[in-house]
């Protein structure tokens, strides 16, 4: 198959760290990928690389078949996962200045400023000073500035962290547009499991630098085991353990694990399976604060692979 | 042309950031200001100069047939004079010695000038006064030789960016023109005719210096080595806001930036030494120009402003963020503003390299910088004079420039290892 980017056992180590473990990935033309893991999982590392602002230890990265270090300037567009803004532009001047430093031509330039302002809707901001913008204007001029160019391969890193819903919106529509209308192959790293569930066309789950998973959101889901998941609370969170190893230990229950002081139980038709948890429940003599029963989710998938620790 | 969209980013980024404007206008303004206090009454103090003589003066026959050395006689009254306002102090130690002598103490800034009597001085002394007799009673020449006007010039040597010079060769100038007149007015009672020169060698002015004059062109280049603070904590700024990686994944190149970015420093540069030529001018300054000097002066100031950037972009090469290449800034910039002699001078030291000798000072571009801008606007020198200075200074600038572009290039817009 012929990717528009593919790694091959790219590892990056810092000393006795290793943060990118013999990685193998390709991405197809046209398709969002999104990357998933926790922090300090080497996502950022592995994008650095495939992009060619870090040197790998050791593996390759091909863009369209072209050796990364060979390929030409502005093939990628990266959208960083911090601002990067010159406060003291305007948001025009500002994309202005990177399709001159692109060297897209002024009529070209000019129009496509234009058609990224009305897309982002910073239109009415067009002359503001940056600094002047709020944050979630800065973060949709943080993207324009990426792809005013129009690279085949767009690189979004956290684009929507700190956004509100609104805004989020405007962003996930843009990103879909960039991939429907335009065909640009897109990566996308996020921790906003909706965002990947919505926006990916395949997931890489990444985790101590190393390749868990890669396939399609659906499929993924599938694999953890299709059905619901029963969300309950404890008044006494200090039972959770006690409730979890029994759990554990019913035959119908694929897993149980702890998040954010509540307990996960996922099973198959999880409905029919309540009568038992509420018996495990009254045998342990503990009560239930709150309880609800919903539908498998990419987080579900996310925390079974990666587990609840924290990484930091 | 990229460079020229940095150049105009930079520009916009430059006039709308008032807060780093004020800093780098105003603050070498504040400076001039205290210097300008502090330092404008003096030079007119009773300090004596000291002076090297070199008397090459052969003697002549006066009028009544006896010999007479009017050199010698110089050299005596340099070294009776005293302070007209305190009569305890004299106005010159004098030094009597050789031409090669005078030279090394001049370098070792045992003396501030030296001043070299001409073997015909005493010809052209005896030849004023006949002259003035003659035009005084309205004689006729009836003896060729007392009629035949010889003139003679005393050479006045020293360091030209060195403020005891300017000083002594200003009193020295004045004390000479009275000697002449002196000399006359005792012989005949008449006005004298001048016949006598003086030469200062890579100097115009003959007004009375104050300490002021000599530091008013070292402020300028202080102001002109603090750019080098302000652009290297923007340029470290451009790297921690990470709108440089933006940058450096275009099709920019490092020429680009920063000789992109070079354009409107510089300019600021040439700004600088105006606005600060304008500020010493009205706390008193004596400068001895014209337009062209002012003209002459910007592009002193704008090379010294493209050696500043280099600089900046040295440090900028190191520092992690813009406080810490401000604080690295002025860690360089004010012990180098102190060795170029901008705040005061230093004793002359020497290296020797190729069986040539150099100012070890002179290895900085804005030492020559200050010397040139000195030449300019306080002795009113034009090109010829202070040619040499400018292209010793473009070429170290070039330098620095060089090894600037190279550093940060390799630490700023490689890819990271």
């Amino acid at each position: 198959m012929d990717f528009m980017i593919e790694a091959k056992d790219l590892t990056k180590r810092y000393g006795d760290l290793m943060a990118v473990d013999g990685l193998n990935i390709g991405i197809k033309k046209g398709e969002v990928f999104g990357f998933l893991g926790p922090n300090g999982a080497g996502k950022t590392t592995s994008i650095k690389m495939m992009v060619g602002l870090l040197r790998p230890t050791s593996g390759k990265v091909f863009i369209n078949g072209t050796d990364v270090k060979k390929i030409e300037k502005g093939t990628i567009g990266i959208c960083p996962q911090e601002l990067m803004l010159w406060e003291n532009l305007t948001c025009k001047e500002s994309l202005n200045l990177m399709a001159d430093m692109y060297e897209v031509p002024k009529k070209i330039r000019d129009l496509r400023v234009k058609k990224l302002l009305s897309d982002l809707f910073l239109v009415e901001k067009a002359d503001t000073i940056v600094s002047k913008l709020s944050g979630g204007m800065k973060r949709r001029l943080n993207l324009a500035l990426s792809v005013v160019h129009e690279p085949e391969v767009v690189v979004l890193d956290e684009p929507s962290e700190g956004l509100d819903p609104q805004s989020r919106r405007v962003l996930w529509n843009y990103i879909r547009a960039l991939r429907d209308e335009e065909g640009k192959t897109v990566i996308l790293t996020t921790h906003i499991m909706d965002e990947a569930d919505q926006l990916s066309d395949r997931i890489a789950i990444i985790d101590h630098g190393k390749l868990i998973r890669l396939d399609t959101p659906e499929s993924l889901k599938k694999e953890i085991g299709e059905g619901d998941v029963v969300d309950l609370k404890l008044s006494d969170t200090s039972r959770n353990q006690d409730l979890i190893n029994e759990l554990a230990n019913e035959k119908d229950v694929i897993s149980v694990v702890e998040v954010k002081g509540r307990i996960n139980i996922r099973a198959l038709n999880a409905v029919a399976k309540l009568p038992m948890m509420m018996q495990t429940v009254e045998r342990l003599d503990v009560q239930v604060e709150d309880i609800s029963v919903r539908q498998n989710t990419l987080e579900d998938v996310f925390i079974d692979l990666t587990g609840t620790g924290l990484r930091e | 042309m990229k460079f020229i969209s940095i150049a105009v980013k930079d520009f916009k980024e430059l006039i709308r950031d008032r807060r780093g404007l004020f800093f780098i206008l105003l603050f070498p303004i504040f400076f001039m200001m205290i210097f300008g206090f502090a330092f404008g009454g003096m030079g007119d103090n009773n300090t004596p100069h000291n002076i090297a003589v070199v008397n090459l003066d052969q003697g002549t026959i006066n009028s009544t047939g006896s010999n007479v050395n009017f050199g010698n006689n110089l050299t005596a009254e340099l070294q009776d004079q005293n302070y007209p306002q305190n009569n305890d102090v004299k106005l010159f130690n004098v030094t009597t010695t050789t031409d090669s002598n005078a030279k090394d103490l001049l370098r070792t800034r045992t003396v501030d000038a030296e001043l070299v009597i001409p073997a015909n001085f005493s010809d052209s002394v005896q030849s004023l006064i006949n002259n003035t007799i003659q035009s005084s009673t309205g004689q006729t020449s009836s003896a060729s030789t007392s009629t035949n006007k010889i003139t003679s010039t005393l050479t006045i040597s020293g360091d030209t960016s060195y403020i005891g010079f300017g000083v002594a060769q200003g009193t020295l100038i004045g004390f000479l023109s009275q000697y002449q007149q002196g000399v006359v007015t005792a012989i005949t009672g008449a006005q004298p005719v001048q016949y006598i020169n003086t030469s200062v060698q890579s100097v115009a002015g003959t007004t009375s210096f104050t300490e002021f004059d000599f530091l008013a062109p070292g402020m300028m280049v202080f102001a002109i080595l603090l750019l080098a603070t302000t652009v290297a904590a923007i340029l470290t700024r451009e790297v921690e806001s990470g709108t440089l990686l933006r940058l450096k994944l275009s099709k920019m190149r490092s020429f680009d930036l920063l000789f992109g970015g070079l354009i409107p420093w510089s300019l600021v540069a040439g700004a600088q030494v105006v606005i600060l030529l304008v500020v010493a001018i009205i706390l008193g300054l004596k400068w001895q120009g014209s337009v062209y000097s002012i003209l002459l002066a910007i592009f002193v100031g704008i090379i010294a402003g493209i050696a500043s950037i280099s600089l900046a972009m040295i440090i900028a090469s190191f520092a992690k963020n813009d406080r810490q290449a401000a604080n690295l800034g002025t860690l360089i910039v004010v012990p180098t503003t102190f060795l170029t002699g901008s705040f005061f001078p230093l004793p002359a030291e020497y290296i020797n390299i190729f069986g040539h000798s150099f100012q070890i000072y002179g290895i900085l571009p804005w030492t020559h910088t200050l010397t040139a801008l000195r030449s300019v606007l306080v002795y009113g020198s034009g090109w010829s004079v202070v040619s040499s200075d400018v292209i010793i200074s473009a070429v170290l600038t070039l330098i620095l420039f060089v090894i600037g572009v190279f550093l940060f290039s390799k630490t700023r817009l490689g890819a990271e290892s």
